[in-house]
């Protein structure tokens, strides 16, 4: 699927992280992330007034290295976004 | 670096389960050169029931008899820590680390196997005389796992530095789903001879997996909601870990309803310590309960052991234990029908796995934690979530099914290298994964792990087991292994 912006996602114990070079997220639930998705893509600038769309896919390398033989992949999602 | 999903091919260079594959499928092109009269693989070991220890183990080929027992001890060890630790290295490990590791794991593993082929344990009682001997535990072959098993135990529960010391060796994952990609050898073979019986047993555990699933889910979701008050994350992580296939299934569950990764840690460290509590139990219990039902026995085995490993050793050792006993009664089982019973059921659950992650992460995403026109959950989910292992296992089984049914002449030569392969080469991953299994399980986790840790033992004996047994029944009574020459 082709997108607007890729962003890695991450979760620190207590929220999800989404992050690339320019933008980054913080939110303690999806919904509060998407919405700060929203303000740092209007921090960012550039975006103002389009509709985008974000894939974000989860680092599996933050898993404990002994869980990580059992399988490869977390989840990846995609957001549309009205910046 | 990270490591995300994104194009099809990601995680081909660096996860464990298409390193099964690439080793998997490495060895079974190397084996296959025998057709051509090249013999690559007759140096791996291969230990024999023994009474005089000079004749416990040697070269699994004539080409290569010169090595002797400790040439081919040596030679083994040294391809094999060639290419796994190849495989550690793209994987991303400490490949210092992995290959101390891993020489430990290597040795006490070959230790275990030679000293559980001993006449006195191994042989069965029809074969006293010939080996001369007058008392024996007729445990079979293989019984050397169980010793292996225990090993490992005794490192992962009372000597941790030591354990700690192997982790980063310890992948009984990728060593099992090794394993199986090479039963696929075995499986080819044997389809070869009794084609129908392998797809019966093919159907019956996709049909087996399906029923079982559609009850054990939601009867264990209602009572970890309704009994044991589980928050809906924790209830849904928790009984796709015990009632389909442990933590694979754990992850995927947790990734399909974006539940914060620590829970899919949590309910995978119960899952890991359980399926050791399993392996133990079950398939000396099943032996002596249904000593009649051999793929039932089988089946049940692989709907109820949660992890590929802990299946597919509690598989092994329910084979070697059946076999052993119909053959003290004169009835000779070809081995490994009981353990593909096991694994047959196990891999179909983990197909579904995929499956039923992307449609619980619609249910979640559209229904449960509604955002209208928002989120979308990509169909590439599915493919990510495969276990890539089953490629290798099926490619092989049907590799071996092709060339023997449409060039039957040169199936003898075939099978002189990739029957090593799916010999001895797949019963040295197996030991390794017993001990591996055995390190990595200290029981001191359930501490702490409080109504989580009882409503997984409640729902495991009362639950799990007997609805697995009833389904496997149904679907599998009255089947039994093939006899040896048939």
């Amino acid at each position: 699927m082709k997108s607007d912006i890729d962003l890695v996602i991450v979760h620190d114990g207590e929220k999800w992280i989404a992050r690339n070079d320019e933008v980054q997220a913080v939110g303690r639930t999806l919904p509060e992330l998407d919405a700060d998705l929203v303000r740092s893509l209007r921090r960012a600038g550039g975006f103002r007034g389009r509709l985008l769309t974000v894939f974000m896919g989860f680092d599996f390398a933050t898993l404990p290295t002994w869980v990580r033989q059992y399988a490869s992949h977390y989840f990846n999602r995609v957001v549309r976004v009205q910046v | 670096m990270n490591e995300v999903n994104r194009k099809w091919y990601d995680g081909m260079g660096h996860s464990e389960d298409w390193w099964a594959v690439w080793l998997g499928l490495f060895m079974f092109g190397v084996g296959l050169l025998t057709i051509w009269g090249i013999d690559w693989v007759g140096w791996q070991l291969r230990p024999s029931t023994w009474t005089d220890f000079s004749k416990a183990a040697g070269p699994a080929s004539k080409n290569y008899a010169g090595l002797g027992m400790y040439g081919s001890f040596l030679t083994t060890y040294v391809v094999w820590t060639v290419l796994t630790g190849i495989g550690a290295y793209f994987m991303r490990l400490d490949v210092k680390k992995f290959v101390a590791g891993w020489t430990v794991l290597f040795v006490i593993a070959w230790v275990s196997w030679i000293i559980g082929h001993e006449a006195h344990i191994a042989a069965p009682i029809n074969d006293f005389q010939k080996r001369g001997i007058t008392w024996g535990l007729s445990l079979g072959s293989d019984a050397g796992f169980i010793l292996a098993l225990f090993v490992g135990l005794m490192i992962g529960n009372f000597f941790k530095p030591l354990a700690n010391f192997v982790k980063e060796a310890c992948k009984p994952e990728w060593f099992i789903k090794t394993a199986i990609v090479y039963v696929g050898i075995n499986l080819g073979s044997y389809s070869l001879r009794a084609a129908g019986f392998a797809f019966d047993l093919a159907i019956a555990g996709a049909a087996a997996t399906f029923v079982a699933y559609l009850l054990f889910w939601p009867i264990i979701y209602a009572l970890g909601r309704k009994v044991f008050r589980l928050p809906r994350e924790w209830a849904a992580v928790f009984c796709s870990g015990i009632s389909i296939c442990g933590v694979s299934a754990s992850i995927a569950t947790a990734g399909a309803i974006r539940a914060k990764p620590i829970i899919p840690v949590l309910v995978s460290t119960l899952v890991v310590v359980y399926a050791m509590f399993e392996l133990i139990i079950l398939p000396g219990f099943y032996t002596a309960v249904a000593p009649d039902q051999p793929i039932v026995n089988g089946a049940a085995m692989g709907m109820t052991v949660k992890t590929d490993g802990a299946d597919a050793a509690a598989g092994a050792i329910l084979d070697q234990l059946m076999v052993a006993q119909a053959a003290g009664k004169g009835i000779m089982w070809q081995k490994d029908w009981i353990l593909t019973s096991a694994l047959m059921t196990k891999i179909w659950i983990d197909m579904f796995i995929g499956l039923w992650a992307f449609l619980l992460a619609l249910l979640w995403v559209y229904k449960v934690e509604r955002q209208p026109g928002q989120v979308h959950v990509p169909v590439s989910e599915v493919w990510f979530r495969f276990p890539k292992f089953v490629i290798g296992y099926v490619f092989c089984w049907l590799a071996v099914l092709g060339i023997g049914t449409l060039w039957p002449a040169i199936s003898k030569a075939m099978m002189a290298g990739a029957g090593t392969v799916s010999g001895p080469m797949r019963s040295m991953f197996f030991a390794l994964t017993f001990v591996a299994m055995g390190c990595i399980s200290d029981f001191s986790k359930l501490k702490g792990m409080g109504r989580m840790a009882i409503l997984y033992g409640i729902s495991l004996v009362v639950i799990i087991a007997p609805i697995a047994y009833l389904v496997a029944w149904v679907f599998h009574r009255g089947m039994t292994p093939p006899l040896v020459g048939s």
